[in-house]
């Protein structure tokens, strides 16, 4: 199996190094599970109309350690529903990047990403080349590797899919195919 | 193969003679610890359950529950998310401890911070299990391995080593020297690593110091944190400890991917300004911005030394008026020996509101700020809107800073009072 491209739009740039996530939904709003509620609180704080701007596809791009604090799951719950499908970013907070791909959401590491989008580029990430490319200027840079569990994490579509093959396989006999 | 502190625990969880970082590694956890939060323990019991059939976690004496979020309740919803966690302990044979205090100190009062054990949990504040020798490591999500097998996959991590010399300051607490250490290193600087944390100013320093530098690992991004055990951590844990783990020490010729030393013998008080705990700066800096309201508690501070240090600059004091002190102890344990020494009834009498532990003040669950509202604050984090409004700041400290500032009713030096207590008591003897 391999890993699917990502390509869309830079929907926001959270150009902040050590960002909270739990901003993008307030750290009031942090124990909502229903997604319409979150979704109406999402981003408010920074532009409006983000939700009605957003499309399916659509790409995050973060600064340096992206997710430090506490990264509670609800704000990049409220992006997957709202049609986000990944964050590339200068790098990430640990529990931030171990959490979203436990959640199957794609996260990759690109440092120099800041610089080379603006707000609604078309952007691609190629996993298979370890690129991410700027469609609108061409440009391109490396991204940074991922591990086989979390290769494996993301291609299964997150931990309880990847887990329940691992753990099938696991139980196997020794020697049985 | 010499090998760090993690390393050996590492080996010992996964049957291995030795692990180096790097190895993909299947490891035994001695320990699930978890608090119930919506999202996270509901969705893993759900989890176990629905998605991999699991009706009876395996091993249930490994696991741990704690009610300390939504303690009281507030809303009919909070109190049902509580009573589920009680029915599933009830069910599964897992003990729940409710009200008891801040999970990850109870966890070590109750004895799970063995010496050499390795816990998992989803929070990573964990990390301050550490302090007893424990590895102790927030997973989030991938806590949920632990409820439906008894191992979870791991990736050993390099350890950076963190060698603290010098001699602190009066007025500089163990709050103090996290941050400076944030400061020095970065918050980015042990990503994915873990940091074992030794040299002459951790082995003067209290368990209860310990505790608080290593609940913060993760403001280093470090995955945990752990300090060799000595006397003063086998004293406490005699007669706790929950399994039987021979102590793990590091060899003297470990290899460290990163050996730092930080000398403290200078450091002052420190402020940690808005908006993210990598911002530390010297208290010195920000004397006199207005501040509203203080919070001395938390899962990083609220134990007995923090409670003395404010009984200290408080004693025979009035706050500011209009000042809204909350003061937190971290356990019902720590809350009765304070009482006992006379603490709660000296911050009472200063004017201070107490509050049975909890960690809702931490996440501005209560004591809600309103916009344009600062706070002094020993919790974990200082994100805008953490404590209330997204237009209300937090400037994180130690305790006798927030003390201090509820005098002033502006950020203050709490070095004259604590010179003042010294100096009395010098004179009573």
């Amino acid at each position: 199996m391999s890993l699917r491209n990502l390509q869309g739009r830079v929907a926001w740039i959270f150009e902040e190094d050590d960002f909270d996530i739990d901003l993008i939904v307030g750290v009031r709003n942090i124990k909502i599970t229903d997604l319409n509620e979150l979704v109406a609180v999402t981003m408010t704080d920074y532009d409006p109309g983000f939700a009605a701007a957003v499309m399916k596809g659509d790409l995050l791009v973060g600064g340096k350690n992206f997710g430090y604090g506490h990264p509670h799951y609800p704000a990049m719950r409220a992006m997957r529903h709202l049609g986000i499908t990944g964050v590339i970013a200068e790098s990430f907070s640990p529990g931030f990047f171990r959490g979203e791909i436990s959640m199957g959401f794609p996260l990759a590491t690109c440092p120099g990403i800041r610089a080379a989008v603006a707000r609604w580029d078309e952007v691609q990430v190629d996993w298979a080349k370890g690129l991410v490319i700027n469609l609108r200027t061409g440009h391109a840079l490396p991204l940074q590797p991922l591990s086989s569990a979390e290769r494996g994490t993301l291609e299964a579509g997150g931990l309880v899919p990847y887990l329940k093959t691992r753990l099938t396989s696991e139980a196997r006999p020794v020697g049985s195919s | 193969m010499p090998q760090t502190m993690t390393e050996k625990i590492l080996a010992r969880a996964s049957g291995r003679a030795s692990v180096k970082p790097g190895d993909d590694i299947l490891a035994r956890p001695d320990f699930v610890i978890a608090y119930d939060f919506p999202g996270y323990t509901d969705v893993f019991f759900k989890e176990t359950r629905e998605e991999f059939g699991v009706e009876k976690v395996a091993r249930p004496e490994r696991f741990v529950l704690f009610i300390d979020h939504m303690v009281p309740a507030a809303a009919p919803k909070e109190e049902e998310l509580h009573k589920m966690t009680r029915a599933w302990g009830k069910a599964q044979g897992v003990p729940v401890h409710e009200r008891e205090g801040i999970g990850h100190q109870v966890s070590a009062e109750l004895g799970y911070a063995t010496p050499g054990a390795f816990a998992v949990h989803f929070d990573g504040h964990v990390s301050q299990l550490g302090a007893f020798g424990t590895y102790a490591f927030g997973a989030r999500k991938g806590v949920l391995e632990s409820f439906v097998s008894e191992t979870m996959a791991l990736t050993v991590p390099p350890t950076v080593k963190v060698e603290l010399v010098g001699k602190l300051q009066p007025g500089v607490m163990a709050r103090d020297v996290f941050h400076h250490m944030v400061r020095v290193m970065g918050p980015s600087s042990c990503a994915f690593k873990v940091v074992e944390l030794c040299g002459p100013v951790i082995d003067d320093m209290s368990i209860e110091g310990r505790q608080t530098i290593c609940g913060q690992a993760m403001f280093l991004g470090a995955t945990t944190m752990l300090i060799a055990p000595d006397a003063k951590t086998l004293d406490y844990v005699r007669g706790r400890s929950k399994i039987e783990l021979e102590p793990v020490y590091p060899d003297p010729d470990a290899a460290y991917e990163q050996v730092v030393r930080i000398d403290v013998s200078s450091l002052q008080p420190i402020v940690v300004v808005p908006p993210s705990p990598a911002n530390t700066r010297d208290l010195m800096d920000y004397l006199g911005i207005e501040v509203h309201t203080g919070y001395l508690g938390s899962c990083a501070s609220g134990r007995l030394e923090d409670l003395r240090a404010a009984a200290d600059v408080l004693r025979g004091r009035r706050i500011k008026s209009g000042f809204q002190l909350h003061v937190v102890p971290t356990s019902q344990a720590i809350m009765a020996q304070a009482a006992n020494e006379g603490l709660i009834g000296c911050l009472v009498e200063a004017g201070a509101f107490i509050s049975s532990p909890s960690c809702d003040y931490c996440f501005g669950k209560i004591a809600t700020m309103a916009d344009g509202q600062r706070a002094v604050s020993t919790g974990t984090l200082n994100t805008p809107g953490r404590m209330g409004s997204v237009d209300s700041e937090i400037y994180i400290c130690n305790a006798a800073v927030v003390a201090a500032s509820a005098l002033e009713g502006c950020i203050a030096d709490p070095r004259p009072y604590l010179a003042h207590a010294a100096s009395a008591v010098g004179s009573a003897t």
